[in-house]
């Protein structure tokens, strides 16, 4: 590095540490001479930020999530937050710069798509600690923690109610007899083979002889190819539908809705999320990123930041899960949800083993 | 195993999928044969689909959101032709510009009018002309059915695209403003002597590209998807500009060489059924509309020959 640089960052720390110190005594001697104190006193100076994947806040999914859990942890920890989104895959490295240089720490970088420069970035500020949201390490770097999900669990129960709907007429009077469900998946990653993977042994436990028809969009973006994948799948007799596929899976809610399926959202709970999709949205397959992305700003909180390590969320977690049937909820029978809770238990019990690839 | 891939659908959905392409290869192709190349049609369609959107959810009336979508269109094209004609700048840095912007303006809008990024709320969408009737049993009322579904399932904006190539194929073969238009594209000088007004021949005919680009973005979110999402043309705009060129800059070629592509689209998710059935991964089916389009510009349909003046800015002299 030359001196001109190290200079120039010289005094930009100290500028930093000058800005951050100020407000700090200012607040202290007016919230003494207030009465009540109204303002709470931060109780931390941990900065977490995140950079979203290029999918960016408002995709109703594991971007909005993660912000989320970066909320919780303002509110709760009174930790500062910050987010920069990536319009293309060529921006996360400068946005990991930018808030790395601003002395952001944990960063959550969203999205397995951003591994790599998260590896990169990790030798490049040693002092920084990242967490890799939907990120695999091997080996982990030291200030890094991957935080990942088995989705293949959620994905299971998911492919339970599929399995047991798509035989149950009396749920929806968009249920055939052909015993067809369908898969539409984003990319053909290992990521989304885990949720095909869960939700085909789930399907099959209950319903050996159901079909599963696998279609992939080969991106995450085009809402007119997820519609396209459910005309398809529901050409075919699938009556259920599971998208893991990011904002494909939304057009695909479209085409069940136009031709008349039901659908099983992904990632956060999509009846709530997607307006009036109610009459055709069964259930969603929740990833609690929020879960994972609070409990490691709180663990920086408190000094224990796992760095180095990979966590792995789970049911037994709480990092996957179902959503409520809402619309559904006094169709579905009793013995669907009672199946759910018996493969819920044995998953958590280890009886279950739900397979991770096909 | 054929009944998987071979059916009715197929077809329906190869011309849906080829309609936004197809309305912004004949954009481009009435822009090159004036002489501008347009590669800012994907940038446009982008634009078109978010204003689109945006103003079917302020009216709740989605054909004033097609109105919308086409004027968005024409004023994008309109930034294009005053660079490329009036400033004589290089068309393709003006194109790529605009593409860019385009990016970076519908987030940036969505943002101020939404309050976030990402996907908008659901849009009061346009539905197919004539809801389908049941079709008898037997061998004829198969037939019809597959005929129904392959013909009569679609939105207004997959028809008017089959009507607008026929109509730009035959305007600009058979018509004096046809002639003359092509003439701005072939000699610009020639045309300029004999007293047809280069420039604004050519300001049409960018914004008539503008135009279709934008009702191709309408056609995405109004009668396809249903909401806008970010950079949603994914690429329409790039394919539609192959599928002039495979179209050898006539509009009826550019329509089909744009039902090829949404062919080859449709084809690629009917062939994904056989996974399992027979060992080829899925991203070798992802990959053929893309294949074909190289192969196709690589020549294999004999040299195609661009409008000579293509690119060239006019200078009255």
């Amino acid at each position: 590095m030359n001196t001109k640089w190290s200079r120039f960052l010289a005094v930009a720390l100290a500028l930093t540490l000058l800005v951050a110190f100020v407000p700090g005594c200012a607040k202290k001697t007016t919230d003494e001479g207030t009465t009540g104190g109204k303002t709470e006193e931060p109780k931390t100076t941990v900065k977490a930020a995140m950079v979203t994947d290029v999918g960016g806040l408002g995709d109703k999914s594991f971007n909005d999530l993660s912000y989320e859990g970066l909320k919780r942890a303002e509110k709760e920890l009174g930790v500062e937050i910050k987010v920069l989104e990536s319009k293309e895959i060529t921006d996360y490295e400068s946005n990991i710069d930018q808030l790395a240089n601003a002395g952001y720490s944990p960063i959550f970088a969203v999205g397995f798509l951003m591994t790599d420069t998260v590896s990169k970035m990790s030798t490049q500020y040693p002092d920084t600690m990242f967490g890799g949201v939907d990120e695999f390490f091997d080996p982990v770097p030291s200030n890094v923690v991957g935080l990942t999900f088995k989705e293949h669990e959620g994905s299971y129960l998911a492919g339970v109610v599929a399995g047991l709907a798509t035989k149950e007429k009396a749920l929806s009077d968009k249920i055939n007899d052909k015993n067809v469900i369908g898969f539409v998946g984003g990319m053909d990653v290992p990521l989304i083979k885990k949720f095909e993977a869960g939700f085909i042994a789930g399907a099959k436990s209950v319903n050996p002889d159901v079909q599963v028809i696998s279609l992939y969009a080969g991106n995450f973006t085009d809402q007119a190819k997820g519609k396209e994948l459910g005309y398809s799948l529901i050409e075919k007799g699938a009556d259920v539908i599971y998208a893991a596929a990011g904002a494909v899976g939304l057009g695909t809610i479209e085409a069940c809705k136009e031709k008349g399926a039901l659908f099983i959202g992904v990632d956060a709970d999509q009846y709530l999320t997607v307006p009036n999709s109610g009459d055709v949205m069964l259930t969603s397959m929740m990833k609690r990123v929020d879960v994972a992305v609070f409990e490691t700003v709180k663990a920086a909180v408190d000094g224990t930041f796992p760095g180095g390590t990979i966590k792995e969320f789970g049911l037994k977690e709480g990092g996957v899960g179902l959503a409520p049937f809402h619309d559904f909820e006094n169709k579905v029978p009793q013995s669907i949800k009672d199946a759910v809770e018996k493969a819920k238990k044995g998953i958590i019990d280890g009886t279950i083993k739900v397979p991770d690839k096909l | 195993m054929l009944g998987d891939i071979i059916t009715p659908d197929l077809f329906a959905s190869a011309l849906r999928m080829a309609t936004p392409l197809a309305l912004a290869a004949i954009g481009g192709t009435i822009c090159e044969r004036s002489g501008v190349v347009n590669i800012a049609l994907e940038g446009i369609m982008l634009t078109g689909a978010f204003a689109g959107a945006a103003v079917t959810l302020a009216t709740g009336n989605p054909w004033v959101g097609v109105l919308a979508a086409v004027l968005a269109g024409v004023a994008i094209a309109a930034v294009h032709a005053f660079a490329s004609i009036n400033l004589r700048a290089d068309q393709v840095v003006s194109g790529t510009g605009i593409n860019i912007f385009a990016l970076g303006l519908t987030g940036f809008l969505m943002e101020r009018l939404y309050g976030h990024p990402g996907t908008t709320d659901p849009v009061k969408m346009i539905r197919p002309l004539i809801s389908l009737p049941k079709t008898p049993e037997g061998l004829f009322g198969e037939v019809l059915r597959w005929l129904e579904v392959i013909f009569l399932s679609h939105t207004p904006i997959v028809y008017a695209a089959v009507l607008i190539a026929v109509v730009a194929q035959w305007a600009l073969y058979r018509t004096r403003w046809g002639l003359r238009l092509r003439s701005l594209g072939e000699h610009p000088k020639a045309a300029d002597t004999v007293g047809i007004s280069v420039y604004r021949g050519r300001w049409a005919a960018v914004l008539m590209s503008g135009a279709l680009a934008g009702l191709a973005g309408a056609n995405l979110v109004i009668e396809q998807v249903g909401s806008f999402t970010e950079n949603m043309t994914n690429g329409r705009g790039f394919i539609a500009l192959a599928a002039n060129i495979f179209g050898r800059w006539t509009p009826a070629g550019s329509y089909l060489a744009s039902l090829l592509f949404g062919f080859a689209d449709a084809l690629q998710i009917k062939l994904q059924m056989l996974r399992g059935q027979i060992d080829i991964p899925p991203q070798f089916f992802l990959m053929l509309p893309y294949v074909l389009t190289v192969i196709v510009l690589a020549g294999v349909i004999g040299r195609a020959v661009a409008p000579a003046a293509v690119g060239q800015p006019y200078e009255k002299g």
